[in-house]
């Protein structure tokens, strides 16, 4: 299975990977008509500075994820075999309780739509649209992590 | 194999069932419920009664979920006592079950102020299960006004649902503020205004003395003397622990079951979780009840563990409120006001005009508590720094920063693994 790892020291907050998701969410997939959307489409991955370096975040779905315990609408499950966190949109109420519980603050309110947005590794996709947008390569998509700071 | 049941089918112990099985897949499981439904999302009863939720996507789990975990569900069956030195519950109906492990998770019930005259009128509703929501919705129709008894959550839930109806609601709170129980004063003040900006009265420092109606309710009189015209009187004034059950046992009780760090009670092979469970309170360091949703799927995930043979410890809940109210989001984590006696250090931030308010507060460099209002995005990482007991020294006065979030605190905190290399 395989799952997003960033190297920060390569991330130079350019956002190019916050556009990239933006309009890989969006309905027209279209970075010039994205913005004429009538609900925005949020990116799903947010570039936070610390201590002079650059973080990418987003969900990282957890094996034992706090979000779906907290989530009082069931609309929120753990795909083991995908290795995904599912947000059933249909279901939510917008009560931000995973937004209150998530360990990473990689959820993010929508607060127009009453619906949080997190990663869903693009699954629709052949690979998450951050990791071919990222110049630097500091975006990895791999199997296994490596795990030494 | 063995007998386990559990008492109480919603959050609790439907976390409980699915924590047993992953150990023992033989054992027999029994769940006794009071309610008539398979486990439904009780804090969604006031979107289902706003029409927002609708009755087919409240439900938590459907009917193949306890035929896939083996369970027999008992539904419509009311447990009268738990006999622990027989090691059996009897039922109302005097049936009796015996069991190896029980939990107990029987919740909690909406308090009732019985000084209040006339409460006991048709017409006044709790709002604590399905089977009330659907009572209200079924006078709807024929409600112009409705008043609600006391501004905390259920009670802003309810009256925010009533209104979303365009029904007239004014809510009587008795202390100064609404939301007391989970938000300072300040906080609580942004939400109120909120709420009343979109049409729902709120009547702070007072009280309810009588409903005035035969038969049907006409009006409520307050404790100022004004009487207000109403046919529907809905009470929101906390809930207590389902205790009954144990009463006169050797179990111990304090507001709650009194649960240890396994969550077992002071009887062996007896567990609490859920509303009705008192346990360790992570910032206070004394035993509360938080009666939260994810407070009891924690607790009963641990419990089902520790019934079926597992060792997870429970380091304790605290209290942790999200809310919204007419888009503005609100989250209350641990402490939110010094009680008399207590000292601690306060960040805040105001802003009035972005609707934006802010309070953290620390005790010896630790945050104890925070009160988010309008903008959330941190909360994750504050309840972490809370539950983690880190010390916040060399980031403190990053903690108000609009993007404070995971990477400030990702040098404090120990992972599994690693995503950042």
């Amino acid at each position: 299975m395989k799952n997003l790892y960033y190297e920060v020291d390569k991330c130079v907050a350019c956002k190019s990977c916050e556009v990239a998701c933006s309009i890989a969410h969006s309905a027209t997939g279209d970075l010039f008509k994205v913005i004429r959307e009538e609900v925005l489409s949020l990116p799903r991955k947010k570039i936070h500075a610390s201590k002079n370096k650059n973080y990418p975040v987003s969900c990282r779905h957890c094996q034992e994820p706090l979000c779906v315990d907290a989530c009082m609408a069931k609309a929120l499950e753990y795909n083991e075999e995908k290795g995904l966190v599912l947000h059933d949109e249909s279901r939510c109420v917008g009560c931000w309780m995973c937004v209150m519980v998530c360990p990473y603050t990689a959820i993010r309110p929508n607060i127009k739509t009453k619906i949080p947005v997190r990663c869903d590794k693009c699954s629709d996709k052949d690979q998450p649209q951050c990791v071919k947008a990222c110049p630097t390569h500091a975006i990895l998509w791999q199997e296994e992590a490596v795990t030494k700071r | 194999m063995k007998n386990f049941i559990i008492i109480g089918n919603s959050a609790a112990g439907i976390a409980a069932i699915e924590a047993i099985r992953k150990i023992d897949t033989v054992s027999k499981i029994t769940v006794i419920s009071d309610e008539e439904y398979p486990a439904y999302c009780r804090c969604l009863i006031s979107y289902y009664l706003a029409g927002q939720t609708k009755e087919k996507d409240i439900f938590y789990r459907t009917e193949s979920f306890y035929r896939a975990h083996n369970v027999e569900l008992l539904l419509n069956k009311k447990v009268a006592r738990v006999d622990p030195k027989k090691g059996r519950v009897v039922l109302r109906d005097r049936n009796q079950r015996s069991f190896d492990g029980l939990l107990i998770a029987t919740g909690a019930t909406p308090k009732i102020p019985e000084a209040v005259k006339g409460i006991k009128k048709t017409g006044v509703f709790g709002l604590r299960t399905l089977q009330d929501a659907k009572a209200i919705a079924e006078l709807l129709p024929v409600t112009k006004a409705a008043f609600v008894l006391g501004g905390g959550l259920v009670g802003l839930k309810t009256a925010y649902a009533l209104r979303k109806k365009r029904i007239d609601v004014k809510v009587v709170v008795k202390s100064k503020q609404i939301l007391s129980q989970i938000l300072d004063y300040d906080g609580a003040s942004f939400v109120q205004r909120r709420l009343q900006e979109n049409g729902i009265d709120i009547l702070l420092g007072q009280d309810i003395t009588e409903i005035i109606g035969e038969g049907e309710i006409r009006a409520v009189k307050l404790d100022s003397g004004k009487a207000y015209d109403c046919s529907m009187v809905i009470v929101g004034k906390g809930v207590s622990p389902n205790i009954d059950l144990i009463k006169d046992t050797e179990i111990k009780v304090n507001e709650g079951i009194v649960a240890d760090s396994s969550l077992q009670t002071s009887v062996p092979s007896i567990y609490a979780a859920g509303d009705v469970c008192e346990s360790l309170d992570l910032t206070r360091g004394a035993h509360a009840v938080n009666a939260l949703w994810p407070v009891a799927v924690e607790q009963g995930k641990i419990a089902g563990t520790n019934m079926a043979g597992g060792n997870l410890r429970y380091d304790g809940s605290l209290g942790m409120n999200s809310l919204e109210f007419f888009g503005l989001p609100t989250i209350s984590l641990g402490i939110y006001r010094p009680e008399a006696g207590e000292k601690f250090e306060e960040l805040k931030k105001s802003d009035p005009g972005a609707q934006v308010y802010k309070k953290l507060l620390l005790k010896d460099n630790h945050l104890v508590g925070a009160v988010l209002v309008g903008d959330i995005k941190s909360s994750g990482a504050y309840l972490r720094l809370i539950r983690e007991r880190i010390d916040c020294s060399s980031i403190k006065d990053m903690l108000l920063q609009e993007d404070f979030g995971y990477p400030h605190i990702v040098d404090f905190v120990k992972e599994k693994e690693n995503v950042y290399v």
